[in-house]
């Protein structure tokens, strides 16, 4: 038994030397090539502006509200925790989805669907194509979202309904930049007839 | 109980408000028709002074006497303050004059531009990419 022991322990030894000498020669773990990142786009943009963009950042901007109708104005706003956590958590899914946006690897549109509005927005591989020649104006673009998102979300942290309905303009200013530059480059002001 | 009714309204809502904010990111061109100027004279139904895009219900008595409501697009509540039209000035069955663009699909939506009160003030109501009509000078 004692025999074992001794071999086993001579062994571990041997093993530990012969890695520590690998380990000195051997060059550090690559990084692993972007093609390879270990997340995996499953939505389009288009499919993550339509479908986790849009209807949570919605339901940001129609939390605070003037309403006038039947007679008398109302405004509406956050009133409990649990409204304000509501609102927050949408705002945060408008924050994060930002990142999603960012992965080089997303399609534009759906395979096989064309332009929402053809002859203004441009075709996804048109999209494609200056998104790849301007990846720094599209990540910029992305993160002015993320940037404009941060005050919303002190404004909920703070409870503070004015300060969000302020922001709201922002925000949508952040959103309309992207899509005249990304979207609809070609979409000029049509002149009066 | 209650609180599941309360988020199911709200997501419900949210799913209605989701239709017209899509419409409002798209271009001017995408949604509305340059060549269908239109000056709508009615009363005020329903004011929503809300983020993206205001939205201005009016009812408007048509030539055989029934009663169209429209719907219309204006800019955003800050743009419209920064410009003298307050929430206030808003008050349900007041008389409007707006001028605007008709919807490309929709009969009775349009892109609203001017607005003028019953006092004779007018304000630019219109978003941006708009038609180069002077409407906001």
């Amino acid at each position: 038994m004692q025999t074992f022991r001794h071999r086993h322990a001579a062994a571990a030894v041997a093993l530990m030397v012969a890695s520590l000498l690998t380990g000195c020669a051997a060059p550090a773990p690559e990084a692993p090539p972007p093609g390879d990142a270990p997340y995996r786009p499953v939505a389009s943009i288009r499919e993550v502006m339509n479908s986790v963009i849009d209807p949570s950042i919605d339901i940001v901007w129609n939390s605070v509200a003037t309403i006038i109708d039947d007679g008398r104005m109302t405004d509406r706003a956050p009133a409990t925790d649990e409204d304000w956590a509501e609102v927050r958590r949408h705002a945060l899914i408008v924050s994060e989805a930002a990142n999603l946006l960012l992965m080089p690897s997303r399609p534009v549109a759906p395979p096989g669907t064309g332009a929402l509005a053809p002859g203004i927005e441009l075709e996804p591989e048109e999209i494609r194509a200056l998104i790849d020649k301007n990846r720094d104006g599209w990540n910029f673009y992305v993160q002015q979202l993320q940037d404009a998102m941060a005050p919303a979300l002190a404004a909920i942290e703070a409870k503070d309904s004015q300060a969000l309905f302020d922001i709201g303009e922002k925000i949508d200013t952040t959103c309309e930049n992207c899509h005249q530059v990304f979207w609809f480059p070609n979409a000029v002001a049509p002149p009066a007839r | 109980m209650m609180k599941t009714k309360i988020i199911v309204v709200l997501l419900a809502a949210g799913a209605l408000w989701s239709v017209r904010s899509a419409q409002a990111h798209h271009p001017f061109a995408a949604e509305y028709d340059v060549n269908k100027p239109l000056t709508l004279t009615g009363t005020l139904a329903r004011m929503e002074w809300v983020n993206p895009h205001g939205w201005i219900y009016m009812d408007v008595k048509q030539p055989d006497g029934t009663v169209r409501q429209w719907t219309v697009e204006t800019s955003a509540p800050g743009q419209m303050s920064r410009r003298g039209l307050k929430k206030n000035d808003f008050v349900d069955g007041m008389p409007l004059v707006i001028k605007g663009y008709q919807s490309r699909k929709d009969p009775t939506l349009a892109n609203g531009r001017t607005l003028v009160l019953a006092d004779g003030r007018s304000f630019y109501i219109g978003a941006v990419g708009g038609p180069n009509d002077g409407a906001d000078r």
